[in-house]
């Protein structure tokens, strides 16, 4: 008896879960939306068509004015092409650059976005970033919102893109291209110092050490690691496959970097707390006295201020180099 | 049949909805939101209508639904298991849902309806299938020994969870889609998620509805209510069955919402007493809109940021439930 109904209820919850998925309207295809509504309105305008980062085709009828952003990333994005005048709502963890404090708050503590407050602001166009899960950008969709969702980039050259690509959604083409020729610039020059070293310092990178004995820190594929070696450093944890690493002091002590930066300073972590952690004493960085406090922004968020992060990484590793 | 009890749950249902469909971060007037509801749409607030029938009316549906799944699935858990610390989470729903859930989303999706569907898909199955997986561990011959299947919902439900921290642990890349969805609520928007789960929930609570008598009788203990002629195994099968899948359908979207299906059952036990009859559908209707006071008071408590509902339910519950045995603690329901 029970078997039978075991399969049964299977059989029937798998097809129930087909059906449903089957039976998926295309999304927001009944209600009028703003964005069809400003479409009739300017009939002359030459739509402009976009592939996003999830693959979905995304349009605009013109550059788009009113603009949400739902990552600090993206908001760091739009105003360094110029468009920050045209944001009219960011995440709360937007603060940079000062003015985008003053814009309206739509919320994104533990991925919770204040849906209506979004509504209410009449976008025609919500900037979603890599820490958007999919749903997110189908619920935003399902309320006749047009939303880009802006891939976290691998590379620096991947971020110019992204500059390029917010730069074309908001009609910014001219600045991004001004602004991607001097970033590449700044990293040029970067670059042809840092070809002469020849001592490559090794560099632990904390991002947490709320258990003092098991820190966290930025393994291959991150930014952190990518523009250490860019700065002319080696990330020890950079052989280990995984973005986000969580050492054994044991091993770290194996390690000893010549230089501990802490990303975590902003948490209330120095030289101080660094040195008073047990075992950690034996490190030469903390006898050397070789830790230094890093915002951790300039790393942690894919945007064009990843090149400060650079400049800053190679004036801590390379002093005499960077006067 | 007294029909006062009805009477009263429906009312509190039906101010707990007009409530939810009228609080927001937005503030729509109540002339508005009356014409949105009629049909008739001011013209000059194009978005009250998005807000109201996009946002808030699918979310008062969902979460009357999900809380009328857990409050049903409690009672017909703690009358099964004829032990008042039974919740609908007893038997591994919300750990297998969790592994089910956190293990969609380390795979990458592509984004399409079947992508999005992944995750509650997952959830569902993970789910049922970790009940039944409880329920042949803890079978001894023909009989399900109660204590048997507690004992394998506990150590079922520590390995899922075990390998959900695991999981998470692996795809640190996922990590906050994975916290967020394990506190209890996801991002919402649109009627798919409430006519999905809306055929399980038909299902499953209907079969509970049905089940008072059965229930009543198990009250006896089994073997009393097998000589009154109960078929005790296959009846206990039926409800569990019927309680897992409520359970699960209400996990696969809203996420694992704490303490309602426990004290929701005890409240409307306490006021209106033990039979199971009525005890089943009052459960489902007052749970229903517990969850719903629940998640108005989550979107105002810190507004406009919004609370875990699930936050709310343990927070604001417990204490009223201590309140309500207090008053009641003389009467020895149990």
């Amino acid at each position: 008896m029970f078997r039978k109904s075991f399969f049964a209820l299977l059989i029937l919850s798998l097809l129930l879960t087909a059906c449903g998925a089957a039976s998926t309207p295309a999304p927001a295809e009944a209600q009028p939306t703003p964005t069809e509504a400003q479409a009739t309105e300017t009939p002359a305008a030459a739509p402009l068509t976009f592939t996003d980062g999830l693959g979905r085709p995304v349009s605009l009828a013109a550059p788009a004015q009113r603009v949400v952003s739902l990552a600090p990333s993206n908001t760091e994005i739009l105003f360094a092409v110029g468009a920050g005048a045209q944001v009219v709502g960011r995440d709360m963890f937007s603060d940079y650059p000062a003015e985008a404090l003053a814009i309206q708050d739509i919320g994104g503590s533990m991925g919770e976005y204040n849906l209506e407050a979004i509504v209410a602001l009449q976008p025609d166009l919500v900037l979603a970033g890599g820490i958007n899960p999919p749903e997110l950008v189908a619920a935003l969709e399902e309320l006749g919102l047009t939303v880009y969702f802006l891939p976290n980039p691998l590379t620096l050259e991947e971020m110019y893109l992204n500059l390029e690509t917010v730069a074309a959604l908001t009609g910014h083409e001219a600045e991004a291209a001004a602004l991607s020729d001097s970033l590449r610039a700044r990293v040029a020059s970067v670059d042809e110092k840092i070809a002469s070293v020849t001592e490559r310092p090794t560099v632990y990178y904390e991002l947490d050490a709320t258990d003092p004995s098991r820190p966290y820190t930025a393994g291959a594929g991150t930014f952190v690691d990518l523009l250490i070696s860019r700065a002319g450093g080696v990330n020890v944890a950079g052989e280990i496959e995984t973005p986000w690493v969580q050492l054994d002091i044991e091993t770290l002590l194996v390690y000893d970097p010549d230089l501990i930066l802490l990303g975590d300073a902003a948490w209330g972590e120095s030289a101080e707390t660094v040195a008073a952690r047990p075992g950690w004493e034996a490190l030469s960085a903390v006898q050397n006295g070789a830790i230094y406090p890093f915002d951790d922004n300039l790393v942690s968020r894919p945007g064009p201020r990843l090149v400060d992060g650079l400049e800053a990484l190679a004036r801590l590793l390379h002093p005499a180099l960077f006067p | 049949m007294n029909p006062r009890p009805y009477l009263l749950v429906l009312l509190f249902l039906a101010l707990a909805a007009g409530l939810s469909i009228a609080v927001g971060s937005v503030f729509i007037p109540p002339a508005d939101l009356w014409r949105v509801l009629t049909g008739r749409p001011p013209e000059q607030v194009a978005q009250a209508t998005v807000i109201i029938l996009t946002l808030r009316l699918p979310r008062t549906l969902l979460i009357a639904l999900t809380g009328a799944a857990l409050g049903g699935s409690g009672a017909a858990y703690q009358g099964v298991f004829r032990n008042p610390l039974a919740d609908p989470y007893l038997i591994g729903v919300a750990s297998g849902a969790g592994l089910g859930a956190v293990a969609a989303m380390s795979l990458r999706w592509p984004y399409s309806p079947l992508g999005l569907l992944a995750v509650p898909a997952a959830a569902f199955l993970g789910a049922l299938l970790t009940v039944f997986l409880v329920y042949f561990l803890a079978r001894v011959g023909k009989v399900v020994p109660t204590t048997n299947l507690i004992l394998a919902g506990v150590a079922v439900s520590a390995f899922a969870s075990a390998l959900t921290s695991f999981l998470m642990l692996r795809s640190t890349g996922e990590l906050h889609r994975a916290v967020a969805w394990l506190l209890g609520g996801s991002t919402i928007a649109g009627w798919k998620p409430a006519l999905i789960i809306l055929p399980y929930l038909t299902i499953g609570l209907g079969l509970l509805v049905l089940s008072g008598h059965a229930l009543n009788l198990l009250q006896f203990g089994d073997e009393q209510a097998a000589q009154m002629g109960l078929p005790v195994t296959r009846a206990k099968t039926v409800i569990l069955l019927a309680a897992s899948l409520t359970t699960a359908a209400a996990v696969a979207f809203s996420g694992v919402i704490g303490f309602i299906g426990l004290i929701l059952p005890h409240v409307m036990r306490l006021w209106f007493g033990p039979d199971y009859r009525r005890l089943l559908p009052l459960a489902a209707l007052g749970g229903a809109g517990a969850l719903l006071v629940a998640d108005v008071l989550a979107r105002l408590i810190l507004r406009p940021q919004e609370l875990p509902v699930g936050l709310v339910t343990a927070v604001a519950g417990a204490p009223f439930f201590l309140w309500v045995l207090r008053r009641a603690k003389n009467q020895g329901y149990w």
